[in-house]
């Protein structure tokens, strides 16, 4: 008896082990095989994985639960809206656009995990918007051995510019360091006796930060704090700047330390000039987590009032804006119900995006058509953006510039025009070109680039 | 000098917290020898029903009671439902902790969300001003001393000067000899870990006052106090209240003078060094039991 149990498990094992690799086998033959289906039938050569006669697969890595779930993961709704409000008018070039979202938790090691599902099992033709500077970068090695496009990263690092080494990848926002320069020239300007502290994330965002600041205000600058995502104590931190007597802090950090650091001062009783970037400063999402102290202790609700900030595109608080018009339209027609917000807009802007690449790929786009079209029109793509994006065959970086804003109640009133600029010594300049109204039906027009 | 002033107070601030925390664990040990890794999830959740509370109309100190009357429920029924049924083997009542601490968190992000919330003190947060200056020494700091002072004097109380916690104690140490002589040791670790996971409710809202929560806030706490108790000697409450203070003063000037990113670090280093030249802990009396 005890002879034979180990023998026939061993024997069910090699039996299982047997049906399991014969499904790989068999599941690598239908991998293999639809992409050379579609191949027929598009142009000649290139690839058109996730492309059907009528539908294009596009894939996407969001934070929906998790610590960084709050706001980003309202993003891929409104990626979703618009993507629908383009298929209900016939897609692109005939085509229905299938989005799959799939969930990473923000966890680079789930980012590879379900990347791995969208390419391999999901066979989109292109990924887009894919959330978070840790999370993918996890992917991009992958990505671009897949030879997947990779457009439009949902992150402001400089990573996704290295088109040598991931000739895939596209930024999308400004990156940290062309907004901070904007933030930094603008208090140059208009605080040039102020004596500047700046408090940032200890990753890539304040590294990147940190260097475009210093372009402009070096001299200035008397503390740099930073602090570590999830500890959320940062009172030493506020108490070093505020012994440095630092009368205006720049902030480049994600809501929730915006609001720990509003806490903190209010603590110390110490009231400098708060500057705070575009990813820190979404009045609404740091008035709710700031809202619960101002029963007791906190007498003004509106502790962001007066902060100074930047924005990008419309929002929501700008309800006459053509574009905030145009998807509060979309939203109350393909939307899931809930207020249109900052981060539905985001996404659509994403998506709008990428219909106009989509566009500019032809009517029988291919993989390498379409990073090939971004790299042909990403200059002179025209949409709700207030600078251009900056793709071309040699740059992939994403939007160049932003609009200085001063925080209000929880809107945003501008200070200065759109500046652009570009990484390095680029020197900061207002954009002149006039804004871009939306197309009558809200679906872009983007001519096949040759 | 005004840096350094805030920084060792709102070092002596956090150090309070990762006392009483410590203490937690202290009296878990001491109770029933096992190291209850899921004490900051435990503390976590209770803090989330005490948010519920608040969020429902309810004035602070009503939350403050539900919080430490579920803690008291939660720890009991965590030893009587799960941690007895491994009963005799510590190893896997610590790894069973372990598998607590996930499920905790989990649990708490499908019923309360996973996002930042606020949670509210119930006194100032304001620091009181000294001459012109503030100091980083605020009402709910005061709260948090007092708190952490209460809990230590009755932990001393209760170990020292009553029954129960003799009981406690030899129950913990020796449990067949115990029920031998009529100590009704099932009840006696039922009790700590009821006492252990109350004394961890309570600094789980000591640090979730005036801040923002969310399911994994303890975390950090959880390693500091584990450290903090491991410096002061598990045995000794005295010893986890000067290793909290320590841990948190320590931390705190670390972060103020070198960069938050050598916090996590400067905690190991400190764990490694105690645990190389003391391993009994500053503050342990005789040498623990050996097994």
């Amino acid at each position: 008896m005890g002879k034979i149990w180990p023998r026939r498990i061993r024997r069910r094992q090699a039996l299982g082990a047997l049906v399991a690799s014969a499904a790989l086998v068999l599941a690598g033959c239908g991998a293999g095989g639809r992409p050379a289906e579609g191949t027929s039938g598009g142009s000649g050569g290139g690839t058109t994985t996730g492309l059907t006669a009528d539908t294009v697969k596009v894939g996407a890595h969001f934070p929906l639960t998790g610590v960084a779930a709050p706001g980003y993961s309202e993003i891929p709704t409104g990626t979703k809206a618009y993507f629908d409000w383009v298929n209900a008018k016939g897609g692109v070039n005939g085509r229905k656009i299938e989005y799959v979202v799939r969930d990473d938790a923000y966890n680079p090691t789930q980012t590879s995990q379900v990347v791995n599902q969208l390419v391999l099992q999901d066979q989109v033709f292109a990924v887009m918007g894919g959330l978070g500077t840790p999370t993918h970068s996890a992917v991009l090695d992958f990505l671009n051995g897949e030879g997947v496009p990779d457009l439009l990263v949902s992150s402001g690092s400089r990573l996704w510019d290295q088109p040598e080494k991931y000739p895939q990848t596209f930024g999308f926002q400004p990156d940290y360091e062309i907004e901070a320069k904007i933030l930094a020239q603008y208090v140059a300007q208009n605080f040039p006796q102020a004596k500047v502290g700046l408090f940032l994330q200890g990753d890539d965002v304040g590294v990147d930060a940190e260097a475009g600041a210093r372009r402009y205000l070096e001299k200035q600058i008397v503390a740099v704090q930073r602090y570590t995502p999830g500890n959320t104590d940062i009172a030493p931190q506020v108490s070093a700047l505020q012994a440095a007597g630092a009368d205006l802090v720049i902030g480049f950090n994600v809501p929730s330390y915006t609001a720990l650091s509003q806490l903190q001062g209010l603590r110390l009783n110490y009231k400098p000039q708060w500057v705070y970037s575009n990813i820190g400063s979404d009045a609404s999402l740091v008035g709710s987590l700031l809202a619960r102290f101002s029963q007791g202790s906190v007498t003004d609700a509106g502790l962001l009032d007066g902060a100074i900030t930047d924005s990008y595109f419309a929002t929501v608080d700008m309800p006459d804006d053509p574009w905030t018009k145009q998807f509060d339209a979309i939203w109350k027609a393909n939307g899931i119900g809930g207020e249109l917000t900052n981060y539905r807009i985001f996404g659509m802007t994403q998506a709008y995006t990428f219909v106009q690449a989509l566009q500019a790929a032809g009517p029988n786009p291919t993989r390498e058509g379409l990073v090939a079209a971004v790299e042909k029109t990403g200059t002179s793509l025209q949409g709700p953006w207030a600078a251009p994006y900056r793709f071309s065959a040699d740059r992939h970086a994403g939007l160049s510039g932003v609009r200085v804003t001063k925080i209000v109640g929880t809107g945003q009133q501008p200070l200065t025009g759109v500046m652009v600029t570009d990484n390095g010594d680029v020197p900061v300049t207002p954009y002149t070109a006039p804004e871009a109204i939306p197309p009558a039906d809200g679906i872009p027009q983007q001519p096949a680039a040759g | 000098m005004q840096q350094f002033v805030n920084t060792t107070l709102t070092g002596i601030g956090q150090g309070a917290i990762y006392a009483a925390f410590a203490l937690a664990l202290v009296l878990i040990w001491r109770s029933t020898r096992v190291v209850n890794f899921a004490q900051g999830a435990m503390a976590m959740f209770t803090t989330y029903l005490a948010l519920a509370v608040i969020e429902r109309g309810a004035p602070y100190w009503v939350a403050l009671l539900v919080a430490l009357a579920g803690g008291l429920v939660l720890g009991a029924g965590v030893e009587r439902l799960v941690v007895r049924r491994v009963a005799g083997n510590e190893m896997a009542a610590v790894i069973v902790t372990l598998g607590l601490f996930v499920a905790f968190q989990a649990v708490a992000s499908i019923l309360f969300g996973a996002t930042f919330k606020s949670f509210p003190a119930p006194v100032g947060l304001q620091g009181f001003t000294i001459g012109s200056t503030t100091v980083a020494f605020t009402p709910f700091t005061v709260f948090i001393l007092v708190s952490v002072g209460v809990v230590l004097a009755g932990l001393v109380a209760l170990f020292r000067f009553t029954n129960v916690g003799l009981r406690m104690r030899a129950t913990a140490f020796s449990p067949e000899v115990s029920r031998l002589l009529g100590v009704p040791v099932g009840r006696m670790l039922t009790l700590g870990w009821a006492l252990a996971a109350l004394v961890g409710s309570l600094a789980g809202l000591l640090i979730a006052g005036g801040s923002l929560v969310y399911p994994a806030y303890m975390d950090t706490v959880i390693v500091y106090g584990f450290v903090a108790a491991v410096l002061g000697g598990l045995d000794s409450p005295g010893g986890a209240v000067v290793g909290g203070l320590a841990i948190g003063l320590g931390l705190s000037y670390v972060t103020g003078y070198l960069g938050s990113e050598l916090v996590p670090l400067a905690a190991l280093a400190a764990l490694v060094a105690v645990l190389l030249v003391r391993p009994q802990g500053l503050f342990a009396r005789a040498a623990a039991r050996r097994v």
